[in-house]
């Protein structure tokens, strides 16, 4: 075989194996962008712990008919929201970290500026030709995005495997916080003011106006509670989504070539946009 | 006694409200046959066994950090890693950049324009500040 039919067959294996790495990165980049912008929505939802207490702060002036300026001592609750942030913002930079670390264009170096200055440039008697420039930056591109892919690869792997248990006990509680905790105050709250609505139709010092006020307030307050909770729902859906994938990628992280695993990705990722249309749907 | 875990706390919630519903069912059936005192009373157990309830979700809600403590830690060492790895990946970027501009400069200073000096050192500075 002549060497120019070996550097050919050469360039065709290198080719192939840096676009079978892109590949199969491009799957976990998938995975990743999606389940970030689930994440995200976190920062949409229309209910927190604070809110809460607010809300029965309110409630209790409201059915005392007092205007007092009194601070509703909330201190809890806020502490309660500032755990959940702190959880969140601890799974969405995991997750930001691996959107940028598996986006192809991360090693999609540019080279024009040093060709443009290679060949613009007059070295003393030294003067480059575009074309052969161009040759030499091409195959430097590839055998730098063939060596930083595969460095990217190795990295991404070690990151997966470490992070799988941490982040999912972290996205368990996250949930366990919105769908449980904060979901079920907000039932609280249904409770209270079903029983506040029910005391004022039943007191005859309030005419049928007045009570026809209160219940059509009652059932806007009701809606509005429900909404919220809807939102909580969904959202848990996607983390749910979102842990069991990365499962998933963590188990078969070594086997990302195969088709299979590239497929089941592909569905949690797709799973997860179908979360997030759910969740813009509620939120418009 | 030991100190409540969030789970057990979140559980214990559950069944005040649980309670709380069961009064105020019982409240608002009965109304009618319950004397006034009855009344105010089972108002206010059902406001009481409500407060408790609401309280122990966040209770529960706070009581989540210890759960969590050493999966945050982990989490962070992690993403660190992954922010340096990245920075390392985008500096091979900035190498070419300072490269294509050292070489800018090379050449004007061979070809002694010194407009076009002045410009590529200014470009080579940005590289590397970038």
């Amino acid at each position: 075989m002549g060497k120019k039919k070996l550097k050919v067959v050469y360039l065709f294996i290198l080719f192939s194996f840096i676009l079978s790495g892109c590949t199969n990165l491009q799957y976990v980049n998938n995975y990743s962008t999606s389940s970030l912008e689930s994440i995200q929505k976190f920062e949409e939802l229309n209910s927190s712990f604070n809110q809460s207490c607010l809300d029965k702060c309110e409630e209790r002036k409201i059915e005392a008919l007092t205007i007092a300026q009194e601070e509703c001592s909330c201190k809890e609750n806020e502490k309660a929201d500032s755990i959940t942030l702190l959880i969140y913002y601890a799974v969405r930079g995991y997750f930001d970290g691996l959107t940028n670390l598996s986006n192809g264009d991360l090693t999609n170096y540019q080279m024009d500026t040093l060709n443009n200055a290679l060949t613009d440039g007059q070295f003393g008697d030294v003067k480059f030709d575009k074309t052969q420039v161009d040759a030499c930056s091409n195959i430097v591109k590839i055998i730098l995005k063939s060596g930083t892919d595969h460095y990217r690869g190795k990295k991404i792997k070690a990151y997966v495997k470490e992070a799988n248990f941490p982040i999912k006990v972290l996205i368990n509680f996250l949930d366990f916080n919105l769908s449980e905790n904060l979901y079920a105050k907000l039932d609280v709250q249904k409770e209270r003011i079903t029983s506040s609505c029910f005391d004022i139709t039943k007191n005859n010092k309030y005419t049928i106006a007045e009570k026809r006020d209160v219940v059509e307030n009652y059932y806007k307050q009701l809606a509005s509670i429900e909404a919220k909770q809807k939102e909580l729902l969904t959202y848990s859906k996607a983390l749910k989504i979102i842990a069991i994938g990365h499962q998933n990628l963590s188990d078969n992280i070594d086997k990302l070539k195969e088709d299979d695993i590239k497929q089941e990705l592909t569905q949690y990722a797709s799973k997860i946009k179908d979360i997030i249309a759910e969740y813009n749907k509620i939120k418009h | 006694m030991p100190a409540l875990t969030s789970q057990e706390a979140n559980q214990l919630a559950d069944n005040f409200l649980a309670m709380s519903k069961v009064i105020g069912e019982y409240r608002m059936k009965n109304f009618d046959n319950l004397s006034e005192a009855q009344k105010q009373n089972l108002k206010e157990l059902h406001a009481k066994i409500l407060d408790a309830s609401d309280e122990l979700y966040t209770m529960s809600a706070t009581l989540v950090l210890e759960n969590v403590q050493s999966s945050l830690d982990s989490i962070r060492n992690v993403t660190g890693q992954m922010k340096d790895t990245f920075a390392k990946l985008q500096n091979i970027q900035k190498a070419i950049n300072i490269s294509a501009s050292v070489a800018a400069l090379g050449a004007a200073i061979l070809s002694k324009d010194s407009k076009a000096i002045g410009s590529s050192l200014r470009t080579l500075l940005d590289s590397v500040k970038a």
